[in-house]
């Protein structure tokens, strides 16, 4: 079952959903809005390796915005912190942005539940698109889940910015 | 409502869903993560026609990997079997992944109920990007239904081989793949 916006706004009352900064403003029928953080990541490399720490550069994204190009993937975050250890979030473009070309994740938009942190975004672009810091990005959902919880304690646990894949510790 | 993975473990056990190997240290909090089979398939034609034949070659992911090239469509093959009868399936990618610009059935993610197989991986990179056989590549869910289950009588549900729907179930036919 998916929360309503109501319940969402409810149960961040009551301690079970984490959203930080919280408004009201941003509470929609069946999902929450959330901004985009002021920097992204991109790869050193052109080619990139699972097995490898693929190195990154950070980049500030300027107030009158970056141009992102369709030939590279950027890993930006979420302004708000955001977890819950009630409910599963699962997140995706805002409709506005995604008109315009913008991917936020490439496949995996879920995050686990007793995760809390900024959510890294894998954002994508079809076209040349500018991107600008705080911008209404993406939207998180949550769901209620069906039998006994495990929290998430993973490698990406209590994000503070965008995080680059991790995936070469499985290697190891 | 979505199962945790203590859920899916147990649904799993009771014969309720089905995961085929079953690895417990891939259950994560609400997913269980699959790996990558070695065998990746491309369209062999240079523009594919969506309602034509579709022919496909056939190659193996050697132990030291296989860079991916953007501007293509890979399918590979999960190595578990993966359904049921009694929850929807879905089948996402993992973020560490994502992180690496890999998409992994970026438009097609639901399954049907009463089907078990290997699924059919769509892949592409936004950067070249290596990939390793039997790697955890992604992540399904299970959802409870609400409503009497009807039997599905679709093409994809019956093969554990990377597959292209067949001309006679394309889109201009309508007819169900």
């Amino acid at each position: 079952m998916i929360l309503t916006g109501a319940e969402i706004k409810r149960e961040h009352a009551s301690g079970r959903i984490r959203i930080e900064p919280f408004n009201v403003k941003n509470v929609q029928p069946n999902s929450y809005d959330f901004h985009l953080g002021d920097t992204v990541l991109t790869y050193k490399d052109v080619e990139l390796d699972v097995h490898k720490e693929n190195e990154t550069e950070e980049t500030l994204i300027p107030k009158d915005g970056l141009l992102l190009t369709p030939n590279k993937i950027y890993l930006a975050s979420s302004r708000e912190v955001i977890g819950s250890d009630h409910y599963a979030p699962t997140f995706g473009s805002k409709s506005g942005a995604a008109r315009t070309g913008i991917f936020s994740h490439l496949s995996c938009g879920l995050v686990d539940i007793g995760s809390h942190g900024r959510l890294t975004l894998q954002l994508h672009v079809v076209q040349p698109v500018k991107i600008y810091p705080g911008m209404r990005i993406a939207q998180v959902i949550f769901w209620k889940p069906q039998g006994e919880i495990t929290l998430y304690d993973g490698k990406y646990q209590g994000a503070e910015g965008p995080q680059a894949s991790r995936i070469h510790r499985d290697f190891l | 409502m979505i199962l945790t993975g203590t859920e899916i473990a147990r649904e799993r056990e009771a014969g309720k869903l089905h995961i085929e190997p079953y690895e417990p240290q891939n259950t994560n909090p609400v997913s269980h993560n699959y790996r990558l089979g070695p065998v990746l398939r491309t369209h062999s034609s240079q523009v594919i026609d969506s309602t034509g034949p579709q022919p496909l070659e056939d190659f193996v992911i050697p132990p030291e990997g296989l860079v991916l090239r953007p501007g293509r469509i890979y399918l590979g093959t999960t190595v578990e079997e993966i359904g049921g009868s009694d929850y929807v399936t879905t089948l996402i990618g993992r973020s560490s992944i994502g992180r690496l610009g890999l998409f992994v059935q970026y438009a097609a993610d639901l399954g049907n109920l009463g089907t078990a197989h290997q699924w059919t991986l769509e892949l592409k990179v936004i950067q070249p990007l290596r990939v390793y056989p039997h790697m955890k590549l992604g992540q399904v869910c299970f959802w409870k239904p609400v409503g009497e289950h009807l039997s599905y009588t679709g093409f994809f549900g019956q093969h554990s081989v990377a597959n292209t729907a067949p001309p006679h179930t394309s889109p201009r036919t309508g007819n169900r793949t």
